[in-house]
């Protein structure tokens, strides 16, 4: 028997390699899910956003700078609606403390992002509580979240190269407009904030997924987690564009420095302050969530009936 | 190794009320009801030991082996495994302890069983040599050899439960739990998992406890019988003593010509002056169920009452004794006996 302190990451590793091996065992399967998805919101975004920098450059006039806006009246220059990408006025326009080509970084950012975060698909303990495919590890000398952290791993390693592939694909396709990161240390800083979030989401959904001991039905809380971290991430619109009051309350929460303040780094907007601090308040909530989970896990345990069986 | 003392285990639910105003008035207020799965259950399982447990479905076979394999708590009473609380078992204790359930799968359904298996080495922390060791072995003994590396969704069910077993054992364990291991397996399936089981009892006295509807499987791998009825220990001994205790019976198989005349009323009067009854008949053959004590008396009588062309003499089937356990189990409660 090998010791217990070198068995501990083994197992991780095992459970990793295990979980890779199940993530790729299907590759249409694979390229739909973790490849494709996500491109959708991005896409809309982009068209709304156009259409509304568009109507603000239409309403600004011709050559509107920085500080015009649209109180300075309707312009003759631009038609409603116009491509503000080829309209110099429209890219001045800022709404929200954002320029068109600004906005369009930051959805470039998003898609990016998105590979990254750990989604509520990627787990499937609900089904195993309710099907009682728990029980087998019950009896086995190991923590069985051990597993779902392998998961973990394996998903951000994975994700990691999915979204460094979409990023030169996105790159090779409109450079001009694409993300580029302004430093390396930025781009580290970003990564950091972006998986300690994605963990925060794991262990939100690992908790949500327990929840399968006392409810019948869990997958419209899943739904639901995963819309309003992604509103308050800034997945539909980046926080800091959002009315002050909503920005001052969701700037604390992590789903902000998980999606909308790793972009502004990688921008630029923010700096390596705000990323010791984001970190900081992302650590104490990651602190809180797991022993949520805990407390969650061995209340859930105690309610288990071991269905099928 | 392994002890209940007065273990009960009530499970909540609530009921459905059907129709629309039963909808209405679950979705306003539920009516729950308590189930007892176990009533008080006492039991002791030495090391070594092959305990079967028996019982008609709903009897509590099931969760008493979840409850004395930590998977779900007791609602009171004393469930003890290897010296420690069942529901808090620590990974040294675990690490001497194997599940095998017959209808829930323990290996990854999409991986090959060698993946499980690699998996399972780093869990339970088996050595690369006892690993290679152990599963040449058991894939040898169960004829698996050449179905380590297929997906485990296409094998057979025989050779998925095969490998089960094989992930149950590799980490050597002390204590195996075994719930229908041979469910919906064919004959020669159940016969190799109770062969394999049997030869790992008496080469590193194993502990098991078996869970099954097959009394064949009881009968093959177990020495001790526990019989479950409603949530309580109706028999609990050898199977020498179960057949002596509940009934003393033989069961005599008399084969005749198949074209024979019998006058079934005068026989069935006949053999009652001997204590015996007609179990059955067929075309050729008649099963008489008679009292140990009693067989001498009757078997010169059948020899003369038929025209016997073979006759032999049984300990009574299992199936039979356990249908009689419940039978006059239930006959005791409605009598207040029991």
């Amino acid at each position: 028997m090998t010791s217990a302190a070198l068995r501990a990451p083994a197992l991780l590793l095992r459970a990793v390699a295990y979980e890779f091996r199940k993530r790729i065992q299907f590759r249409a399967g694979f390229f739909v899910r973790e490849v494709l998805n996500g491109t959708v919101e991005p896409l809309v975004m982009l068209f709304v956003y156009t259409a509304l920098y568009g109507s603000a450059a239409a309403i600004a006039g011709p050559g509107a700078g920085p500080g015009a806006g649209p109180g300075a009246g309707p312009g003759a220059g631009s038609e409603v609606g116009s491509d503000p990408g080829s309209d110099p006025g429209a890219a001045a326009v800022a709404l929200g403390g954002w320029t068109y080509p600004e906005i369009i970084q930051y959805v470039a950012g998003l898609v990016v992002v998105r590979k990254l975060i750990f989604h509520s698909r990627a787990l499937d303990l609900a089904t195993e509580i309710f099907e009682g495919r728990v029980t087998k590890y019950l009896v086995m000398p190991f923590r069985f979240f051990v597993l779902h952290q392998g998961r973990f791993l394996q998903f951000t390693l994975m994700q990691v190269v999915v979204a460094g592939l979409v990023w030169l694909i996105g790159y090779a396709v409109a450079p001009d407009h694409w993300l580029v990161p302004v430093s390396a240390a930025a781009t580290l800083q970003a990564g950091t904030l972006v998986l300690m979030g994605s963990y925060c989401c794991f262990l939100i959904f690992f908790t949500l997924n327990a929840m399968a001991f006392w409810l019948d039905v869990v997958w419209s809380l899943l739904v639901m987690a995963w819309f309003v971290i992604g509103f308050t991430g800034g997945a539909l619109v980046p926080v800091s564009q959002m009315p002050a009051a909503f920005y001052g309350v969701l700037s604390f929460g992590f789903p902000y420095w998980m999606i909308t303040a790793p972009i502004e780094l990688l921008m630029g907007r923010l700096g390596t302050e705000d990323f010791l601090f984001g970190a900081a308040l992302v650590a104490v909530q990651l602190v809180a969530l797991e022993v949520l989970r805990r407390w969650v896990w061995r209340r859930g345990l105690a309610r288990y009936v071991g269905a099928g069986m | 190794m392994l002890e209940a003392r007065g273990v009960r285990k009530v499970f909540r639910t609530f009921e459905r009320v059907p129709g629309l105003r039963g909808i209405l008035k679950n979705f306003v207020a539920r009516e729950h009801v308590d189930i007892a799965a176990l009533d008080g259950v006492d039991l002791r399982v030495e090391r070594g030991e092959s305990v079967g447990l028996i019982g008609a479905n709903g009897a509590g076979k099931t969760t008493l082996v979840k409850i004395l394999a930590g998977i779900v708590p007791a609602s009171s009473g004393e469930a003890r495994l290897l010296g420690r609380d069942s529901f808090d078992l620590r990974d040294a204790e675990k690490r001497r302890l194997a599940l095998v359930m017959g209808q829930k799968s323990q290996l990854w359904w999409d991986l090959p069983p060698i993946d499980s298996f690699r998996l399972l080495k780093e869990i339970y922390g088996v050595s690369d040599a006892d690993f290679a060791e152990r599963l040449a072995r058991f894939a040898s003994m169960l004829d698996v050899e050449d179905r380590l590396k297929i997906q485990l969704r296409q094998l057979s069910l025989g050779q998925r439960m095969k490998m089960e077993i094989i992930g149950a054992f590799l980490h050597s364990p002390e204590v195996v739990f075994l719930d229908e291991p041979t469910i919906g397996l064919d004959l020669i399936s159940r016969e190799t998992i109770r062969r394999f089981l049997v030869g790992l009892s008496r080469q590193r006295s194993v502990t098991f406890v078996l869970t099954s509807h097959d009394l064949e499987d009881i009968e093959e791998t177990c020495r001790r019988i526990v019989v479950l009825d409603q949530g309580a220990v109706a028999f609990d001994g050898g199977l020498t003593d179960l057949s002596q205790r509940v009934t003393g019976k033989r069961a005599v198989e008399v084969h005749v010509h198949p074209n024979a005349r019998i006058d079934e009323e005068s026989l069935v009067a006949e053999l009652s002056l001997h204590g015996a009854e007609l179990a059955g008949r067929s075309a050729g053959a008649l099963t008489v169920i008679v009292s140990a004590e009693r067989l001498a008396e009757l078997v010169p009588r059948l020899f003369s009452l038929l025209e016997v062309k073979d006759l032999s003499v049984e300990r009574q089937p299992l199936e039979r004794l356990i249908r009689e356990i419940y039978r006059r189990g239930i006959k005791a409660a409605e009598g207040g006996e029991r």
